[in-house]
């Protein structure tokens, strides 16, 4: 390695970016914790109340259940987003019209905003009338509850979760593919490598940076699961799909109490910050010194 | 560099708004949706001329024409608009007039977000007596009237009669109601037992709002006063509990639909698959259109009517409606004189805006022959006397609503038990009131 | 089985696999497209009617006769197109400075930074919100731009994607007495296109289909994004009599965007003859 000095002017690289960083995402978390620690409305009256808010979350069995469903999603969610898409990333990872199609139509569901996708899967999901319950009907079969039963509701947000978002972080992985330089697999070749172990020891360790990433942001995009919900059940049945940021948003802008949403927002944020530490921690210690 | 930026963009701002003409600006601010390709500028609607869109917009398009002084530019936002509201308020820069549902007033008031307008009705020839009561007591609060009513609506049974013939429930040609729970319950058997379907259409899931509707009337219907003071509910009582074991008995013996939301329960009812639809006045013109196509499932079959009353006699129901109301904000007196105008002529037009199926807020209207010659208005019209709302110091009532939908559909369902889910619903309620500011 | 009919056997079925999974992927598309072709009045009725005629395209004659849906398609490309500029040189110039040059405290900074990934939107909404009234910036380009320039994530990715260069690149250049700069935009950018590219095509697209921010900073009419313009001209109830131009609304305003990815997407996998897995 060769010998760099570390010199102030270098910094200039990242003061850009710095800048609208501490402006206008610090600040306003900085402003966020100190309005946790007030009653606060929409409209301007506030009062000190220190702790206060934390202790009613911590009291709020609508909150305590929200999250453990976000955790529960989490689980549910977070390693089908990993994993299929690396799948799917390894298998089109190549030229020709096939694949560009391919790969064109698993992102395409990636374009479609919250409130289609929700609208498209909630007819397709509705046990009265929907896609699913008609095929089953053919069948004989009864019409799963999929969205009005609490056992199941969660396990059908992972399962729209996923359809929607496995494209891009295909997309990462065929970037990372592509920087794998092309001379190693030459060599693999060279040596009549069979294509399991080129894809054992040399194509997954290049791409072990880029899937701790997918996964370290599938935590944090997950953990803040809002749109699915609010949209189809409402936080239905029973609560059951309530995740943290829909409790946060109907305290915030449907009930003005913005002193408390605030402080769930900060509770949210340090489960956040935790899940993403130890995942960094944990993939740091795990990839090769650069 | 950003105060550069800033300074930039205000300079072209006030240069792109800088008025040319001498012209009064108002800015009007409403839901409702978007149909100019329904109704082109200035004229009349060439497609569904009685829906929501098409009347609010050919009645502007009707203001701007008889009042060329006055420069009316509309702010179209998606219902219902208070996240925007909010946020203008927060901002510094709310709408000179805005449309709002009755419910929601008390927390605007409360803030004096939206200004008390009796002195001003009183200059404009106002006069609150002409508002049907149940529109008067919606914008009415603390004794003074902050808005100018455009409508009342409410939930209604909406009828399929051809099934309730073929059940034996119409007699000289109206649905035979019940007055009584035990009726209702031996009724919806016998109209499943004769029709092999359920006989009342609700949406169960992803919905709060009606189960509270559904309620709440019932709750007046037993005279019931569940808010003792405007930061306490109670609904652990007997009264509440009855109403809450009704639903769910009928849900549980199959006389009501499972698993549909919104969407799906319109079109059961449109589809002929229940008897009876409790949904709102919003639909009636949907439902009548069909009742008059050859072919379809409602043809000729339609009828609507105010919930049956089923533990009192007196004729009641939990209503809301829409009011024209005035953020508060500095403005020049031709502005305000223009708002005034604006809210009169819409007042003029009540008429217009009752062909949309919700219930007019004129007594003049209400009464008048050629309102009451309209599909089955003459069946739901007194409502507009007897329907009642929350009391007007009661905040928060979009919010309030959804908590009890939400745990009366956890009891309706089956997945709570009647008392756990009543106590819930009280104690966030509560919880939610004590918390305010 | 010979090496070669184990090759031909392994095509097959990825293929069958990859035609079960995009079919998956596809039908609500499909179908999302069939409803737009409906009037609402059918779909009212029942969404089967979807699948038989008569088909319209009177939904999108509605929507091209709004008069404002062109200046919101405008605002929306502005916005998007601005903030994924933004983005971009931003990330890269700071994905370079963490990665591959020194100074006194960047790995702490670094550290700082990524402590951002977890901030969660409601966190900052309402705060942010309030600064923007004091500072006079909502209803404006800026109001929309400004927050996408301020997420840590075009950093972390640009980051991790510097670092997974040799950095005997570097050091050939440096040699040659270029100066970091020049390092950084003749060597070590055009080796990053995949990522950039798909760092472009996700920040177009979260920016694109931003809805909460947009809807309470600019909050007239004439400066909706087309996402919440479009939310704006539906009627109540869309979801039962508005169906068909709700769908059509979704196809119109994913069309841009799936431009914008297939612009995008050739530089992200460059034809990769021999160098493919298999």
């Amino acid at each position: 390695m060769s010998a760099v000095r570390p010199r102030w002017s270098n910094a200039l690289f990242v003061a850009p970016f710095l800048f609208f960083y501490l402006t206008l995402l610090i600040w306003p978390l900085l402003a966020g914790m100190a309005l946790s620690l007030f009653k606060a409305d929409l409209f301007g009256g506030r009062a000190f109340v220190g702790f206060e808010n934390f202790a009613r979350l911590m009291r709020d069995r609508v909150f305590l259940q929200a999250v453990a469903n976000t955790f529960y999603f989490v689980l549910l969610s977070v390693p089908p987003l990993t994993v299929l898409p690396l799948f799917l990333a390894l298998l089109l990872n190549k030229g020709g019209r096939l694949a560009a199609f391919f790969r064109g139509v698993f992102f395409s569901s990636s374009v479609l905003s919250v409130t289609i996708v929700t609208l498209i899967w909630r007819m397709i999901l509705m046990p009265d009338g929907g896609f699913i319950a008609d095929v089953r009907a053919l069948f004989g079969a009864a019409a799963i509850p999929f969205l009005s039963d609490p056992r199941l509701v969660m396990i059908s947000m992972a399962i729209i979760t996923v359809w929607w978002c496995l494209g891009l972080p295909m997309m990462l992985y065929l970037a990372a593919l592509q920087q794998v330089p092309k001379d190693i697999y030459e060599a693999a070749a060279l040596d009549n490598a069979s294509w399991w172990k080129t894809l054992w020891s040399i194509t997954l360790p290049s791409l072990y940076r880029t899937v701790a990433l997918v996964a370290i942001f599938q935590v944090v995009l997950q953990f803040q699961l809002f749109g699915q919900p609010q949209l189809i059940t409402q936080g239905g049945p029973n609560g059951a799909s309530r995740p943290i940021v829909l409790f946060i948003f109907e305290v915030g802008f449907r009930r003005w109490d913005i002193g408390y949403a605030a402080a769930a927002s900060q509770i949210l944020f340090a489960i956040i910050l935790i899940a993403t530490v130890v995942q960094y921690a944990v993939s740091s210690r795990g990839k090769a010194s650069a | 560099m950003k105060k550069l930026l800033v300074l930039a963009l205000a300079v072209l701002a006030l240069a792109g708004c800088a008025p040319k003409d001498s012209r009064t600006h108002i800015t009007l601010q409403r839901f409702f949706g978007e149909c100019r390709a329904n109704v082109p500028k200035g004229k009349p609607p060439l497609r569904n001329p009685d829906g929501e869109c098409e009347v609010i917009t050919r009645l502007l398009d009707q203001f701007r024409q008889q009042n060329p002084d006055i420069d009316l530019s509309v702010n179209i936002v998606a219902w219902p608009g208070y996240d925007q509201l909010s946020a203008e308020y927060a901002a510094g820069d709310p709408p000179d007039i805005a449309i709002m549902h009755q419910s929601a007033m008390p927390d605007y008031q409360k803030r004096g977000l939206i200004a008390p307008l009796d002195a001003d009705f009183r200059q404009a020839g106002i006069d609150p007596a002409d508002f049907t009561p149940a529109a008067r007591q919606g914008v009415t609060i603390d004794g003074h009237v902050y808005g100018m009513p455009f409508d009342n609506w409410m939930q209604l049974w909406h009828i399929n009669t051809a099934l309730f013939a073929r059940a034996g429930l119409m007699k000289d040609g109206q649905p035979v109601l019940p007055h009584s729970p035990d009726e209702l319950i031996q009724q919806a058997r016998q109209f499943k037992a004769r029709t092999g379907l359920p006989y009342l259409i609700q949406a169960t899931a992803n919905e709060q709002a009606s189960y509270t509707r559904n309620l709440y009337t019932y709750l007046m219907d037993q005279h019931a006063v569940f808010f003792t003071d405007p930061k306490h509910i109670r609904l652990d009582t007997p009264e509440a509990r009855r109403v809450v074991d009704l639903f769910r008995r009928m849900y549980a013996e199959g006389l009501m639909t499972h698993d549909q939301d919104y969407p799906a329960a319109t079109q059961a009812f449109l589809n002929g698959q229940g008897g009876v639809y409790q949904v709102g006045t919003w639909m009636i013109g949907t439902f009548t259109s069909e009742s008059e196509t050859p072919g379809h499932p409602l043809y000729r079959a339609y009828t609507v009517k105010p919930y049956p009353m089923l533990y009192g006699s007196a004729p009641t129901a939990y209503v809301d409606g829409h009011a024209w109301v005035m953020p508060t904000r500095p403005r020049t007196p031709a502005q305000k004189e223009a708002v005034l105008r604006l809210m009169k002529f819409l007042q003029q037009h009540d008429f217009d805006w009752s062909r949309t199926g919700h219930l007019p807020s004129q007594i003049q209207v209400a009464q008048s022959a050629q309102y009451l010659a309209l599909p089955h208005r003459r069946d739901i019209i007194g409502l507009a006397t007897v329907g009642r709302q929350l009391p007007h110091d009661i905040q928060r009532q979009f919010a309030i609503s959804d908590i009890i939908g939400d745990e009366m559909a956890s009891a309706v369902t089956g997945h709570k038990p009647t008392e756990q889910a009543l106590q819930d619903a009280q104690r966030r309620v509560n919880d939610l009131l004590y918390n305010l500011i | 089985m010979s090496p070669r009919n184990a090759r031909t056997l392994r095509d097959g079925l990825t293929l069958i696999v990859l035609i079960a999974l995009g079919l998956v992927m596809l039908t609500p598309l499909i179908w999302t497209v069939m409803l737009s072709l409906k009037s609402n009045g059918e779909l009212l009725r029942s969404t089967a009617n979807a699948f038989h005629g008569p088909w319209t395209l009177e939904n999108y004659g509605t929507i091209l006769k709004n008069s404002q849906v062109f200046r919101w398609l405008m605002n929306s490309a502005i916005v998007s197109g601005c903030t994924t500029i933004g983005v971009l040189v931003l990330s890269s110039l700071a994905g370079y400075g963490f990665s591959r040059v020194e100074f006194p405290g960047r790995d702490a900074l670094f550290l700082f930074v990524l402590f951002g990934l977890a901030i969660p939107e409601q966190a900052v909404i309402i705060t942010r919100h309030q600064m923007f009234s004091f500072l006079h910036l909502h209803n404006s380009y800026p109001g929309l731009i400004l927050p996408g320039l301020s997420a840590p994530f075009g950093v972390f990715l640009m980051t991790q994607y510097f670092r997974a260069i040799p950095k005997e690149l570097d050091e050939a250049a440096l040699l040659d007495n270029a100066s970091r700069l020049k390092v950084f935009w003749k060597v070590l950018l055009p080796l990053t296109v995949p990522a950039q590219a798909t760092l472009g095509i996700f920040t177009f697209l979260a920016s694109w289909n931003d809805y909460w921010w947009p809807l309470i900073s600019a909050t007239r009419a004439d400066m909706f994004t087309l996402t919440v313009g479009l939310a704006s001209s539906q009627i109540n109830f869309a979801q039962t009599s508005g169906l068909g131009y709700l769908m059509t609304q979704a196809v119109f305003a994913a069309v841009p965007i799936l431009i914008v990815y297939v612009i995008f997407q050739k530089y992200i996998v460059k034809a990769v003859s021999g160098a493919a897995v298999r």
